[in-house]
Parts: structure tokens; C-alpha cells; sequence
């Protein structure tokens, strides 16, 4: 009771409050931005994150990663394009509602069903997350190698992509973070010669060029972005609670879904969003109606990446391992500010993790008035044309990146990343199954080279303890499928071709 | 900046054999089993599978089909021509040179302005970013969070 005390009193600091509602604005306009995802927003922010308070820095990366995954919805539903990849999966299906002229419904929806989600993923996390971290205590570095690996394959189920392009992009992640001297030899590792590269690619620049700079060239060699005329609209929580009411089934199972989905280690808020959407559909009693502006998937779905958005936060927590992009961020802010994760934070930091439950629990709430304001101000920040919006970004790209070291070789970082990022994602690899590897590496790397000298360079103990057996047999399974998948549908037109 | 599945793949495998003998190059931690050139190896070894893969192009038909993003009025914009792209990392290696010299302002300012000019900005909106742009930066950057901006040729009064 003490600690949950201590918890709000940190909560109630004059920089934590001013933390909570700048990030909430800017995550909100970042969001509705199309083109600047929730994670590039979080991105951003980690460099000023450096000169704040533990629980401040925490806060802005929760709350605005919430609003953006919400803001998003808000271009999917009037231009049909989605301002986050989290809302791509239910954009057709917002913006069919809009033709129909019922765009406030749709905007409701998002904003009532998130902010709802995003409550449900809280209160799953402050369940979820203590238990798991003392089961978590047994662990020993061959769980954490499996789990680690798992999540870096999760990764690659997420991306709707080659699941060959999506495990290659993962092991370049991985050879990225073999750069440098921090290996078990503690030998310069693929530095070619190059001082600042000694202490190994930073991941902060690194993530700034990938989503950031990236999204920059990509305007710079798209079609100018759609305009959107100035639109008048009704109430934005009306019949919300009927929605509610009707859909109580399908919010439910999209909050459970989504957090689990989210806990999945480097599954996030996108792949959330779509199993969601397709599980709504495959139940529904009318799915021939998905898809002609029908608000059931729309609820599920965005109930659903609200809730993946704290689920994510389990695995972070508690192993180091994120469950999403945003959270492989904020393990980086948590280790900066002494949160180093782990089970043993639910018993020695437990008023900081109170603090941060109850930050989860304002950012949602907040959400819907500020959501309102958003919504009405939209067209207003929808028609802020790139020539405007992209400086200021590429900007906060150089000055951000030089701010984390006060070094200028992480500009060059960004620079290249950028290039990198860019390139990839125009040949089909999903960057962020690249960063998971970035940010993972290390830690796979440690575990699998301390397992292997604890097994004397040999396999079998890697899959002798139960819990390691069975993460193996996931990852494992997780790194086949595809294989599986092409087997299934081989024997099956070869079944056909012979009673054919 | 696409390239068929065959220079993909074969860039892979050529980074996964480099990594995989750049790795078994590295010395071994003495007395153990294993060192620093393990996890080298095993990456270039899954790259070299993975860029085999995708060179004869297994796994090619998981793809999402390319998508032209329709505009608002429905109709189909050209796209420019690649050479734009270049022009971010570019300004950014500019920033990296010019700002112990120039200062924060001005280099900024004309990144800023370039950046604007090259979205197809207007005259009018490229300046007033290459005014303000270099404002708001230094006073959340510089002001609130105390990095230290190099002053250069035009340090700001405050």
C-alpha cells in the first residue's frame, strides 16, 4: 500500500504533469501526420528524454506512443491513408464509413474503443506482470537466449513481407550490433579502423535515420500529399455506448487479443490490429458487411492496438525484451535511468512501477478529451503541407541524434541509416524486424556465448530445461512456418491433382 | 532504388561470407570454447542462407503486392525521379561539416530551406522555415536542454 502511495506521489511532480500533456499533444499531431508513425514519435523524444526525471521520461514515451497509435486512425478515416501503420489494417473500413457520410461514428469509435483498450492493456499489465516476473527468476540465460530469439522471430512473423527478407533483415540487425568492442572478447569487432565506431553503432541515431530520415527521402520522391477540404463535423461521442453495448463481445475479445498479441515478445500495435481485424471478420455474423463502412472490426481492431501498446510493456519490464518497437526504445530510456529491467524491479523500484501503471491509466483517459480537440483541429494539421512539417523534422534528426553524445559522428549514423532504412524497405525488408536485431543483439549474443561456455560448446543442454525446451520448440516453430505453410499447400494440390 | 531478388540475394551472400570470415578472423578468448567470432559466423552463415533464398526467390509469393495509394481526387500523381531521395542524408552530412563553422543558425537555416524547397515548398513558406525552423530547434534544443549548439558566424543575442 506504501509503495502504490509513493507511486502517486511521484506521479503528482509539477515535471511529470508537464511531461504528460506535452507528449500527449505532440504525440497526437504526430500521429496524425501520415507518413510519421508512433515509433519515430518516440524516437524523436529519446534524446530529450536524457535531460529529464526518470518518471517524466517514461511518461512521454508512454503517453505519447499512445496518443499517436490513436491519431492515426484520424487520416485513415478522412483521406484513407493511414498516419500509423497500426491503423493500416481498419483504414478501408474507416474511410468507408466517412463516404457514408457517418465520419464522426468512425472517429468516435477509434477514440472511445482505444482509449477503452488502452485501459484493459493497463490493468492486464499491472495483473500480468508480477506474476510473470517471478516465474521470471528461475531464468537462466538459455531461457533468456530462446526468449530472446523468439522475440527477434516474432519480429518476422509481423511483417507482411518475405519471411526470408524478414530473417534476413533481422541477422543484419544482429551483424549491426556486432560492430564494435563491447563482445565477449572485448577485441575490436568490425570497426575497420574507425575511433568512433569502438564503442559500436549507437541505437538511438540509428532508429532516428531508419524512421525518421527515411520517411524524409520518401516524400522527396512520392506524389505531394493529399489535401483534404475542410469538413464540418457532429458529435464525436454520440452513440458510443450504444456501440458499446452492441459490440461488448468484440471489444473484449480485441482487448484480450491485442494484449496478448502485445506481450508476444516483438509483436506489436500493427500486428495487433490486423490479427484482430481478420479474427473480427472470421466470427462475425455478417462478414460480408467488412469492408462497406461497418463498425464492428472497427472496434475490435481498434480496441485491440491500444491494448498491444501496455501489453508491450510486459516483456520490456520484465526480461529486457520488447514487445514492440516503441518498447525496444523505452528499455534504452529505462536502462539510461537506472530502471534497468528485470524481475527484480516489481520488488525494488515497486513505487516507480505504480507510477508508471497510473501514468498508463491518465494517458488513456486524457486521451479522449484531448482526442476531441484533435479530431475538430484535424484539417487544420492535415493540410500542413511536407514543405513545412519535413524541415523541422530532419532538423530534430540532426540535432536530436547530436544531443544523446554531443557527437558529431551520430549525425553521419543517421545519415547512413536513413539510406539504409530506406533502401530496404523498397526492396521488401521490414526495417523493424533490423532494429529488434540492433537493439537484441547484444543480449542474444551474451546469452548464447555464455550458454555455451556453461554447456562446454555443446547443444543439447539448450533445450534440457522444460521452460527452454518449450520457448525452443516456439522459436523454432516461429522460423519454420513458412516452411510448414508451403509443405501443407504442396501435399494439398498434390492431393487435389490425384483425385482430379 | 529497387532492385530484383537476384542483387539482393546475392548481396546478402556476399555480406554473409565476409561477416562469417571476418568472424573466424577474430582471436578467441583464451581457454574457452567459444569468443568473439562465434556469433560473427553464425549471422553470415544465415545470411548466406537467406541470400541463397531469395536469389532464386523462395518465399517471394508472401509478399504484399505493391500498392499505389490513391489520392484524394483519384487521380494517379507521378512520382519524381529517384535522385530527390539522396538529398536528406546529403544535407545531413552537410550539417556534420559546416556547423563547428557556419554555427547551428545558419547551417539550419539553409538545411531547412533546401529541405522545404526540394517538397516543392513555396518561396514564401521556405524562408519563413529557414527563419523559424532554426528558432524553435535551438530554444527547445539549446535553451531548455542545454546542448551545447555551436555559435559559429551568427550566435543568437540570447
Amino acid at each position: 500500500m506504501d509503495a502504490i502511495l509513493e507511486g502517486l506521489k511521484l506521479v503528482a511532480a509539477t515535471d511529470v504533469l508537464i511531461a504528460l500533456l506535452v507528449s500527449a499533444v505532440y504525440g497526437l499531431i504526430i500521429g496524425a501526420i501520415p507518413g510519421l508513425t508512433a515509433t519515430m514519435a518516440t524516437a524523436l523524444l529519446v534524446p530529450i528524454t536524457f535531460y529529464l526525471s526518470p518518471l517524466a521520461a517514461i511518461t512521454t514515451i508512454v503517453t505519447a506512443s499512445a496518443m499517436a497509435i490513436f491519431s492515426g486512425d484520424i487520416p485513415g478515416c478522412l483521406l484513407r491513408i493511414p498516419g500509423t501503420p497500426a491503423s493500416a489494417a481498419y483504414t478501408d473500413e474507416a474511410y468507408a464509413l466517412t463516404k457514408k457520410g457517418q465520419a464522426e461514428l468512425a472517429l468516435g469509435a477509434s477514440l472511445w474503443f482505444s482509449a477503452l483498450g488502452g485501459i484493459f492493456g493497463t490493468i492486464a499489465l499491472m495483473i500480468i506482470a508480477p506474476v510473470l516476473a517471478d516465474f521470471a527468476l528461475s531464468f537462466s540465460t538459455f531461457e533468456y537466449f530462446w526468449l530472446s530469439f523468439l522475440g527477434l522471430m516474432c519480429a518476422t512473423l509481423v511483417a507482411r513481407s518475405s519471411p526470408v527478407k524478414a530473417v534476413a533483415s533481422a541477422l543484419i540487425g544482429l551483424l549491426i550490433a556486432c560492430i564494435g568492442m563491447e563482445n565477449p572478447g572485448g577485441t575490436p569487432r568490425f570497426t575497420f579502423g574507425v575511433t568512433d565506431l569502438l564503442g559500436g553503432v549507437d541505437v538511438i541515431p540509428a532508429l532516428v535515420g531508419v524512421f525518421a530520415v527515411s520517411e524524409v527521402m520518401r516524400a522527396m520522391a512520392g506524389p505531394p500529399a493529399a489535401k483534404i477540404g475542410h469538413k464540418s463535423l457532429g458529435s464525436i461521442l454520440a452513440g458510443q455506448l450504444e456501440l458499446t453495448k452492441k459490440y461488448w463481445r468484440q471489444m473484449t475479445r480485441g482487448n484480450v487479443v491485442g494484449t496478448l498479441v502485445g506481450v508476444l515478445p516483438g509483436a506489436g500495435a500493427d500486428m495487433a490490429a490486423w490479427v484482430c481485424y481478420a479474427i473480427s471478420k472470421r466470427f462475425s455474423k455478417t462478414p460480408e458487411k467488412f469492408g462497406t463502412g461497418y463498425p464492428e472490426g472497427l472496434v475490435e481492431s481498434g480496441a485491440a492496438n491500444n491494448a498491444a501498446l501496455a501489453g508491450a510493456w510486459v516483456p520490456a519490464l520484465i526480461f529486457g525484451i520488447p514487445g514492440d518497437t516503441i518498447t525496444a526504445i523505452a528499455i534504452g530510456v529505462l536502462y539510461m535511468k537506472g530502471l534497468n529491467p528485470g524481475p527484480t524491479l516489481f520488488t525494488e523500484k515497486a513505487s516507480s512501477m505504480y507510477a508508471i501503471y497510473v501514468i498508463f491509466m491518465l494517458a488513456n483517459i486524457l486521451m479522449i478529451p484531448l482526442g476531441i480537440i484533435m479530431i475538430r483541429i484535424t484539417t487544420k494539421v492535415l493540410n500542413a503541407p511536407q514543405s513545412a512539417v519535413m524541415p523541422l523534422i530532419l532538423l530534430c534528426c540532426a540535432v536530436g541524434a547530436f544531443a544523446v553524445g554531443n557527437n558529431l559522428f551520430a549525425v553521419v549514423i543517421v545519415a547512413a541509416f536513413g539510406i539504409i532504412g530506406y533502401v530496404m524497405e523498397a526492396n521488401g525488408f521490414p526495417v523493424a524486424a533490423m532494429v529488434l536485431g540492433i537493439i537484441m543483439g547484444s543480449m542474444v549474443e551474451q546469452s548464447l556465448v555464455t550458454s555455451l561456455i556453461k554447456s562446454d560448446g555443446g547443444i543439447m543442454p539448450f533445450f534440457d530445461r522444460p521452460i527452454s525446451a518449450v520457448l525452443a520448440v516456439m522459436a523454432i516453430t516461429a522460423l519454420l512456418w513458412p516452411l510448414f505453410f508451403w509443405l501443407i499447400k504442396r501435399v494439398r494440390q498434390a492431393t487435389a491433382r490425384a483425385t482430379a | 532504388m529497387q532492385f530484383s531478388d537476384r542483387i539482393n540475394g546475392g548481396f546478402l551472400v556476399v555480406l554473409g561470407v565476409l561477416a562469417a570470415y571476418g568472424g573466424s578472423l577474430l582471436p578467441p578468448v583464451p581457454g574457452q570454447p567459444v569468443g568473439p567470432n562465434i556469433f560473427p559466423i553464425v549471422i553470415g552463415v544465415g545470411l548466406t542462407i537467406c541470400g541463397l533464398l531469395i536469389a532464386f526467390g523462395i518465399g517471394h509469393n508472401f509478399e504484399a503486392e505493391e500498392k499505389i495509394e490513391p489520392t484524394a481526387d483519384g487521380s494517379a500523381v507521378a512520382t519524381r525521379s529517384m535522385w530527390w531521395i539522396i538529398v536528406p542524408p546529403l544535407l545531413l552530412l552537410f550539417y556534420v561539416f559546416a556547423v563547428e563553422w557556419l554555427g547551428f543558425v545558419l547551417t539550419s537555416a539553409i538545411i531547412a530551406f533546401i529541405t522545404s524547397m526540394s517538397l516543392r515548398g513555396t518561396l514564401k513558406i521556405a524562408i519563413a522555415m529557414a527563419i523559424a525552423s532554426p528558432l524553435v530547434v535551438h530554444l527547445v534544443f539549446a535553451k531548455l536542454l542545454r546542448v551545447p549548439l555551436p555559435a559559429g558566424l551568427l550566435p543568437l543575442p540570447w
